[in-house]
């Protein structure tokens, strides 16, 4: 039982270990050398990282409390991939903050609550992982205690959580009350669409909707994005938002399966604002990160239109998509957070002519956005074709025909910040960015992952073979 | 009626009158002290459903630590006194027309509801079962989110510390 456990939660023991490890690292005061504190925190990010190729077999602990599949092994190694990526981006930021040790307890606790909520088989353990999970990032938001935004974020951060949790927990509460277990087995069996059901799972959507930022629920995403430090706006962006994604769609096919009828509608409207919200809201955003919160809320709208397939694709699609949202996104916050560490500047207007100051940057930047935009060389075309494909399959046509407008839409959207950047004249010019070796280590992954995954067909069937299986 | 569905409707009736005062009331250490006896009554309800041990946890955290808490942070910032704006007009009407309509979609579907009584027998609530129940790991016990409860304590005392704490820069 003990080892059976310790091998089945391995990435939950291997997180927890690196959390209490931090702390000792701390009380030996060796965080107060950053940059060798640095060096340690990234070794043991790649340890956890590699040690989530390890197969793991399926399993159940603590009497269905805790499951894994090979998906849910998958889901977590491409948040272990995001986790990775981020803390090398943000190697200078972080030894700057002055903090390095309780960023990464922060960090890794947010984790650790992911790992939890996507391994959870009983929605007790959902609910604490997904509080897990968020309750650190407003922390993290209001890392930078000499801005007033960056406690402004914070604050906001904190308040729409709490708001969106107590929403859910009523929504859980009824689901109680109609189906008398919270277990996921035991309310697969017994769920049946009824008003009490039915509301119960409006204010859940509720909830998790907030969480993923999806209009109309999207209030706090501009202003928590722009306030965060960077990274942290990066993680919000990427990590935070997929795992919750990744649990979402589960919840959805599996616990709330029967009510499947009742749901496409939902999602349907839900996916159309967000996509025309999101990308109408972005063409008027002048600062960077406002521009990407707001471009990351239309991606959520597309990953809905995927979602609303409801068949495995619908979930293969949408992991395959996330796998390049990922990439994608890290690389232009990694930029935008090189280019605003070294001169501050964050709004697109600075970033005219950077393609003559700083090719390099400018070149991925543009790469990640047309990967985003779904233009077609790179693997965000693809990543977009499959979600429209499994969106096919709902027979909403209506919602595909608004994607399918939203996505030259989106263009527009992107290709402002590309004209920006190569064609408009500078006002003045941007001074050449030093590059951090770690920094252009991850533009690299980043650019060579958007290229490749789009040709390397291996690693949609590899997916598509694991999802099949449950 | 029963002694005990009386008893029911009358702590039912403060727990509502003393939240419905908090939210209303225009000092904001008068809301704190209303949520205050609102939560009594809570504890009083559990105590009715037989729940010792939870009406107690209610009392000692919810009445002993969170509502102490609320009123040591408005003491700091230095407005205990001070009455809250009055709100605006529109926001009134908006406000009420969203609960309004909330309330009526909650009752409604709890009134067509026809909700089954279980026909589990009643767990073991005493004090002894429960902490035994925390710490199992065999018979559906709850030692699992327990341990998670555990990192989210620690996670949200690191969090306040990163907030509060200032830090000298060069």
């Amino acid at each position: 039982m003990i080892n059976e456990s310790i091998i089945i939660m391995r990435f939950e023991w291997l997180i927890s270990l690196m959390i209490v490890v931090l702390f000792i690292l701390n009380l030996m005061g060796v965080d107060k050398k950053p940059e060798r504190f640095m060096n340690i925190v990234n070794v043991m990010l790649i340890i956890n990282f590699v040690a989530g190729f390890i197969p793991i077999k399926d399993g159940y602990l603590f009497q269905g409390f805790y499951h894994t599949t090979a998906l849910i092994v998958l889901e977590k190694n491409i948040l272990n991939l995001g986790l990775l990526l981020i803390a090398f981006s943000a190697k200078q930021w972080i030894i700057e903050s002055k903090r390095p040790a309780e960023f990464f307890m922060l960090m890794f606790s947010s984790v650790l609550g992911m790992y939890v909520m996507l391994s959870s088989g009983h929605i007790l353990v959902l609910y604490l992982g997904l509080e897990l999970s968020s309750l650190p990032l407003a922390a993290l938001a209001a890392f930078n205690t000499d801005s007033r935004k960056s406690s402004e974020a914070g604050v906001k951060y904190i308040l729409s959580s709490a708001f969106s949790t107590g929403i859910t927990l009523f929504g859980i509460s009824l689901l109680y009350g109609a189906v008398g277990n919270l277990g996921f087995d035991a309310i697969i069996q017994h769920i049946h669409e009824d008003a009490l059901t039915l509301t119960a799972f409006v204010f859940i959507l509720a909830g998790f909707s907030f969480k993923m930022s999806i209009v109309p629920f999207h209030m706090w995403t501009a202003d928590v994005f722009e306030g965060a430090p960077t990274p942290v706006t990066n993680y919000l962006a990427v990590v935070s938002k997929g795992s919750v994604i990744f649990i979402f769609i589960t919840v959805l096919y599996t616990v709330f399966g029967k009510l499947e009828n009742a749901w496409l509608l939902a999602i349907s409207v839900l996916s159309v604002m967000s996509m025309t919200v999101g990308n109408i809201f972005a063409l008027r955003q002048q600062n960077l990160k406002r521009f990407l919160a707001f471009s990351s809320i239309a991606q959520v709208g597309f990953v809905l239109v995927g979602i609303a397939g409801a068949s495995n694709m619908g979930t293969d699609s949408v992991v395959y998509f996330l796998v390049i949202y990922l990439l994608s996104n890290i690389a232009l916050f990694s930029i935008v957070e090189a280019i605003s560490d070294e001169t501050g500047k964050v709004t697109i207007s600075d970033y005219k002519g950077l393609y003559k100051s700083n090719p390099f940057y400018a070149i991925i930047f543009t790469v990640a956005l047309f990967s985003l935009a779904g233009v077609p060389p790179t693997a965000g075309f693809f990543g977009k074709l499959f979600l429209l494909t499994s969106g096919m399959g709902s027979g909403m046509y209506v919602l595909l025909g608004f994607a399918t407008i939203n996505l030259v839409l989106s263009l527009y959207t992107y290709l402002r910040v590309v004209k920006a950047m190569f064609i408009d004249k500078e006002e003045e010019r941007m001074p050449i960015i030093k590059k951090s070796l770690l920094t252009n280590f991850v533009l690299a992954v980043c650019l060579i992952g958007i290229i490749v995954l789009g040709f390397a067909g291996v690693f949609y069937q590899y997916i598509d073979s694991i999802s099949s299986q449950l | 009626m029963s002694a005990s569905t009386i008893i029911f409707y009358i702590v039912s009736a403060l727990v509502l009158v003393f939240g419905a005062m908090s939210v209303f009331t225009r000092k904001i250490f008068r809301a704190a002290i209303y949520l205050l006896f609102s939560l009594i009554g809570i504890a009083g309800i559990y105590i009715l459903m037989n729940m010792d041990f939870i009406a107690a946890l209610q009392v000692l955290i919810y009445v002993g630590g969170i509502i102490v808490l609320i009123i040591f942070s408005i003491f700091l910032t230095h407005q205990a006194g001070d009455k809250l704006p009055k709100p605006l007009f529109k926001r009134i009407v908006a406000g009420a027309s969203m609960a309004a309509f909330g309330l009526i979609v909650v009752l409604g579907v709890f009134y067509k509801t026809a909700f089954k009584v279980t026909t589990e027998a009643g767990i073991d609530h005493s004090a002894r079962s429960i902490g035994r129940q925390m710490l199992d790991y065999h018979h559906h016990g709850y030692v699992y989110p327990f341990e998670i409860v555990s990192f989210l304590l620690l996670a949200a005392l690191v969090g306040c510390i990163v907030i509060a704490v200032k830090i000298q820069k060069k």
